[in-house]
């Protein structure tokens, strides 16, 4: 356990590090002026002028030598300093919490939506292998992971948005503008959940502690209830981790698409507009949410699995 | 006894390459050309696919974006495999240290999920082609690189590389000849799914606003360009989308098979 927390934190860190060196380096190697396409940022283009970037140049202290802005820039993040949005003059810390409400109502809404379509589909699935049930899950997830989510997110919103006109097509004012994005998200994520789980139930299935539940005269959806789930359960708790990759694409590409003001929308403006500390924060926040996510599945695989515990403890 | 290539996969490969070749040369009109008199058309005798919201084809447009969704995607996934083929037969071939070295660094991309890295450098280094490819490559390269390490691992404690090795055949002939076949025979479906998922990251960061930009007629641009006129034009925005879904579900389908067909070819 306390390997497992060592290994994610140092990927934690990592990731901070790396995080931080390549902002950095993004301000300092792009071509143009930083400080005048700041100003233009904030007072629009036509009404930019040398006063205002200077004005803007010694406020972000711009004109120190490089390795001092380098050292000053490690030494805030080290301090959890995220400063201000370059843009809007706000605290980073406070534009990304007030974003990170609206990623995080998505992202657990999509990923519990995906499980609930998931996991009875898989269970079919696995429980006949090579059936029609099987072909037609197997089917449909093949061509769901060969779809974008952006273009989930456009047939969808085709559909119920424009055909049907039973959903609003964008926004996030009243829970109905969470419906499509979420749906989005899950059908998305359900793609790559599906076979795992459905591979998950074959494997279970097929263990000698099942077939000796069997023998014992236990009927198969018991046998598989007391015996197998918590089995099948281990690769399904490892790879609903592993999807949080997944999940960040998503979010990204949803919220833009969708107008939804979440982490994901934040981002793609702020690199648009180049304002490298909300960049920045925005990063950090989701590589330290995927090494915890990580760490979580770690750990649940531990208590989900008594082997595993026993490896890990001498 | 040799391992033929399954036909279904390599016909498809076939077809896509071609895809990415002729697309342009087969686009009957200009992808580029505007004309503003027809906007939004429907799709009629002129127009098959009909028009965007400037006038241009929609169809000679899907035709010349193939080079850039296909060809982009090929190239960084090809580089992404050099590099991973390489550092995996160095990290298998130079000890602890190297090993460690290497692995630490395919860790440290690892440990940013997903797009978020080639998004970063695409975004921070002001979208086009260069930095959305280094911003891939940066990617891509540890998945190949685990890969080839594994594969070259074993197979150099194999006993027909014992053999060439007690012959006296010096060890880079030994990587040519043994090891380096067998890995890229591991990374081939790899590659082949690694194209597919690379032209959807193509394409979301083009819909993004932060890989190719527009008139570019990279398929998730034009979605994007079109996408405020949905309403009115339905097939404008599906043409696109057809065309990466049908792209992507080919290359899925062939790597797929190929990786359930090139199971490792036992002793001779």
């Amino acid at each position: 356990m306390l390997r497992a927390l060592a290994h994610r934190l140092g990927q934690a860190v990592a990731t901070a590090i790396a995080l931080a060196t390549l902002c950095f380096a993004a301000i300092h190697a792009l071509p143009g002026n930083l400080a005048l396409q700041v100003a233009a940022a904030r007072v629009g283009d036509e009404r930019v002028t040398q006063e205002a970037a200077d004005r803007v140049r010694r406020e972000e202290g711009l004109d120190a030598p490089l390795a001092l802005q380098y050292g000053r820039w490690m030494a805030g993040i080290a301090r959890g300093e995220l400063g201000r949005s370059l843009v809007s003059g706000r605290p980073v810390a406070e534009e990304l919490a007030h974003h990170a409400r609206f990623t995080i109502q998505l992202g657990a809404a999509g990923w519990l939506l995906s499980y609930v379509l998931a996991l009875p589909l898989g269970l079919v699935a696995g429980f006949r292998p090579g059936g029609w049930l099987d072909r037609a899950a197997g089917g449909l997830a093949v061509a769901l992971a060969s779809l974008p989510s952006f273009l989930v997110g456009i047939g969808l919103v085709t559909v119920f948005a424009l055909g049907l006109r039973i959903l609003p097509p964008a926004g996030f004012r009243t829970g109905a503008h969470m419906v499509l994005p979420a749906l989005t998200l899950a059908l998305s994520l359900a793609a790559f959940s599906i076979p795992v789980v459905r591979d998950a139930v074959v494997e279970a299935r097929a263990a000698f502690f099942l077939t000796y539940a069997r023998m014992k005269g236990l009927g198969a959806a018991a046998a598989f209830l007391h015996h197998g789930a918590r089995n099948a359960a281990i690769p399904v708790v490892t790879f609903a981790a592993l999807q949080f990759t997944l999940v960040i694409d998503g979010f990204v590409v949803i919220e833009t698409l969708f107008n939804y003001p979440g982490l994901g929308d934040l981002l793609v403006k702020s690199l648009v507009a180049r304002d490298v500390p909300v960049i920045m924060g925005a990063g950090l926040l989701v590589g330290l949410a995927f090494a915890l996510v990580n760490l979580a599945a770690d750990l649940l695989c531990l208590w989900l699995d008594p082997r595993r515990r026993r490896e890990a403890e001498p | 006894m040799r391992i033929a290539p399954p036909r279904g996969a390599a016909g498809l490969a076939a077809a896509i390459a071609a895809l990415a070749c002729l697309g342009p040369l087969v686009a009957p009109m200009d992808p580029l050309g505007q004309d503003l008199m027809r906007v939004m058309e429907p799709p009629g005798a002129r127009h098959w696919l009909g028009t965007d919201h400037v006038g241009r084809d929609v169809l000679s447009r899907v035709l010349a974006g193939a080079p850039y969704s296909l060809g982009l995607a090929l190239l960084s996934v090809g580089m992404s495999a050099s590099t991973g083929t390489l550092l995996g037969l160095v990290a298998a071939n130079s000890g602890a240290a190297g090993r460690a070295v290497v692995m630490r660094l395919a860790d440290l991309v690892l440990a940013f999920p997903g797009l978020l890295l080639a998004l970063l450098l695409s975004g921070l280094f002001g979208g086009g082609v260069l930095p959305m490819l280094a911003g891939l490559h940066l990617a891509m390269w540890p998945l190949y690189a685990r890969m080839a390490d594994a594969t070259a691992t074993s197979t150099l404690r194999e006993g027909h590389v014992e053999a060439a090795r007690l012959a006296g055949f010096p060890e880079w002939i030994i990587l040519l000849r043994h090891v380096l076949p067998r890995v890229l025979r591991t990374l081939a479906p790899l590659a082949i799914l690694g194209t597919g998922q690379a032209i959807m990251s193509i394409a979301a960061l083009g819909f993004l606003g932060l890989g190719l930009r527009p008139p570019t007629p990279e398929w998730g641009a034009m979605i994007s360009d079109l996408l405020p006129f949905l309403a009115e034009g339905v097939v404008q925005v599906a043409a696109p989308c057809a065309a990466i879904f049908a792209t992507v579900l080919a290359l899925s389908l062939a790597g797929r098979s190929l990786a359930g067909s090139s199971m490792p070819p036992r002793v001779r």
